[in-house]
């Protein structure tokens, strides 16, 4: 019972990293920016929700309507000044990195590095939990899980059945043949980098409903992340969303059976297996090139 | 309604094209012969807006084009079908052919097109919900025609196509150019079947180390020795 207890909350969790996995794995496939800089944006989001939440003692969800915003902007600009000065791949790698550290100290200085968490009173999600007889599934979590499916099922849905979303689809394959058909790379791009922004502030605003937030946490999503998103495929929203939700379940079970300590042992020894067998992905379609 | 005046065109400091001169018209198509390296390519691309002209002006229907981003150029009825055909291969039939229908115009008519485009090509409706990169060659080469047809052009930019293929399915592409160029559509064609360019096109040109070296009715043209000698291999 512990261990399908373990996964199921496990699973939870996953949502959470799906939900922070998505925004970088569609920069990183459609726009070929790896975007390390996406982590300080959660952090953004999360400290944001956290802020508005104390300040004005609304519900935290809410806060999304001023975050959702104001990363979006953030996320089109950040798009728009690596496509301005032609960064891509593994310049990204680099830059956004810097851009994430300055993130972090920035956070910092505004909010120092003591943990905060959203006060009891103003979080309505924070302590209470769905019983499923013996098994508990924290509310936190289960909304996690809910934006999660919303926000990448809505994704892969413009994506597949749009013209916007097929444009992002060609112009991740062949950008010239796909600008040769009208597909304006820097306003689509700017916009991609917007969504994935959004992304990025309602991942914040998840982890701010179940978490303490400090500044260093950013640095703690890193591997987990982007062992999601490689192993879901990378670019592939739905991908992620099985993978984060794979992911979470597997650790999970191997704390509870085993030792915490061995997780990221088992969990990366696992992913390197995977990507042995798979390796564009566990869910990507064997499709001919 | 095509117009090519003066045009220039570098790779750094290398020049590929001087000075090149053509026109094509409604329903007309027209080739571009010569040999391998002669700037066929570099000439398709600077009309397709993807590589910049360097001087001269390309004016479609009395606008000049010659300036505006790639992304810009379909929006005044050219669509290109690129040398090696570059399907998505990753998307379905479908889908490439939705994506050649982007710009709002081409996209407010695309049910009809669509339905036009599997009349002339019914192979490509069976596979409609195929992945472009499982199909053979010559369906890959129709589907690159479907998809520039798809965008509605008055101007049809087409790089090699026959490249690669089988005489059977050439011929098949070829009667499907026919086709298009009868309503209307004006065709620039490049090609390195000589024979099988001058006798799809009424009217070609001959370009040498990225300079116009002969123009004129294709018949004129297959007799001229410069021709013969240079492309034809006689």
């Amino acid at each position: 019972m512990t261990a399908v207890q373990a996964a199921l909350s496990g699973a939870l969790i996953g949502g959470l990293y799906a939900l922070m996995a998505a925004g970088l794995s569609v920069t990183w496939g459609a726009l070929r920016v790896i975007n390390l800089a996406h982590f300080g944006l959660i952090l953004v989001g999360a400290y944001l929700t956290y802020q508005l939440t104390t300040a004005w003692g609304i519900d935290p969800v809410l806060t999304l309507l001023v975050s959702a915003p104001v990363l979006f902007v953030a996320g089109a600009a950040l798009q728009w000044a690596y496509d301005r000065l032609n960064i891509v791949e593994f310049n990204s790698l680099l830059v956004s990195f810097g851009l994430l550290m300055i993130t972090i100290e920035l956070t910092t200085q505004v909010w120092t590095a003591d943990f905060r968490h959203i006060d009891a009173g103003e979080n309505p999600y924070g302590t209470s939990a769905v019983h499923l007889g013996s098994i508990a599934l924290p509310i936190s979590r289960l909304v996690a899980l809910g934006f999660a499916v919303l926000l990448i099922g809505g994704g892969h849905l413009v994506l597949e059945r749009t013209f916007a979303g097929r444009g992002l689809r060609a112009f991740a394959q062949d950008r010239t043949v796909a600008a040769s058909f009208g597909i304006d790379h820097r306003r689509l791009g700017m916009v991609v980098g917007g969504l994935a922004g959004v992304s990025a502030a309602v991942a914040g605003m998840v982890f701010a409903l179940g978490n303490t937030i400090a500044p260093a946490h950013a640095y703690e999503w890193f591997g987990t992340v982007f062992a999601v998103v490689i192993l879901g495929g990378i670019g592939n929203l739905l991908g992620s969303l099985f993978a984060g939700l794979g992911v979470g379940a597997f650790s999970a079970v191997v704390a509870v059976l085993w030792d915490p300590s061995y997780e990221p042992f088992v969990l990366f020894l696992a992913i390197i297996l995977a990507l042995v067998l798979r390796p564009k992905g566990l869910f990507t379609r064997r499709a001919a090139a | 309604m095509l117009e090519v005046r003066g045009v220039d065109a570098r790779y750094g400091d290398a020049q590929a094209l001087w000075g090149v001169d053509l026109e094509v018209a409604p329903a007309e198509t027209v080739c571009i012969v010569g040999p391998n390296g002669a700037g066929k390519t570099t000439l398709v691309q600077t009309i397709a807006g993807l590589h910049r002209a360097a001087a001269g002006t390309i004016t479609v229907d009395g606008v000049d084009i010659a300036a505006l981003p790639g992304h810009r150029v379909c929006d005044h009825g050219v669509a290109t079908v690129p040398e090696g055909r570059r399907v998505f291969g990753h998307m379905t039939v479908r889908d490439n052919l939705l994506l050649g229908a982007y710009r709002p115009k081409a996209r407010a008519a695309h049910r009809e097109t669509e339905a036009q485009v599997y009349d002339l090509f019914p192979r490509l409706k069976e596979r409609a919900r195929q992945h472009a990169g499982s199909l053979s060659g010559g369906e890959q080469q129709m589907l690159a025609l479907g998809r520039a047809l798809m965008a509605l052009p008055r101007l049809l930019l087409l790089d090699e196509p026959s490249l690669g293929l089988a005489p059977v399915i050439v011929d098949e592409v070829f009667d499907a150019i026919a086709a298009v160029t009868a309503t209307g559509v004006g065709v620039l064609l490049v090609e390195q079947d000589v024979e099988r360019a001058l006798s799809a096109a009424s009217r070609g040109y001959l370009l040498i180390e990225g300079r116009i070296a002969a123009a004129g009715p294709t018949a004129d043209l297959r007799d001229r020795a410069d021709v013969r000698e240079r492309v034809l291999g006689m």
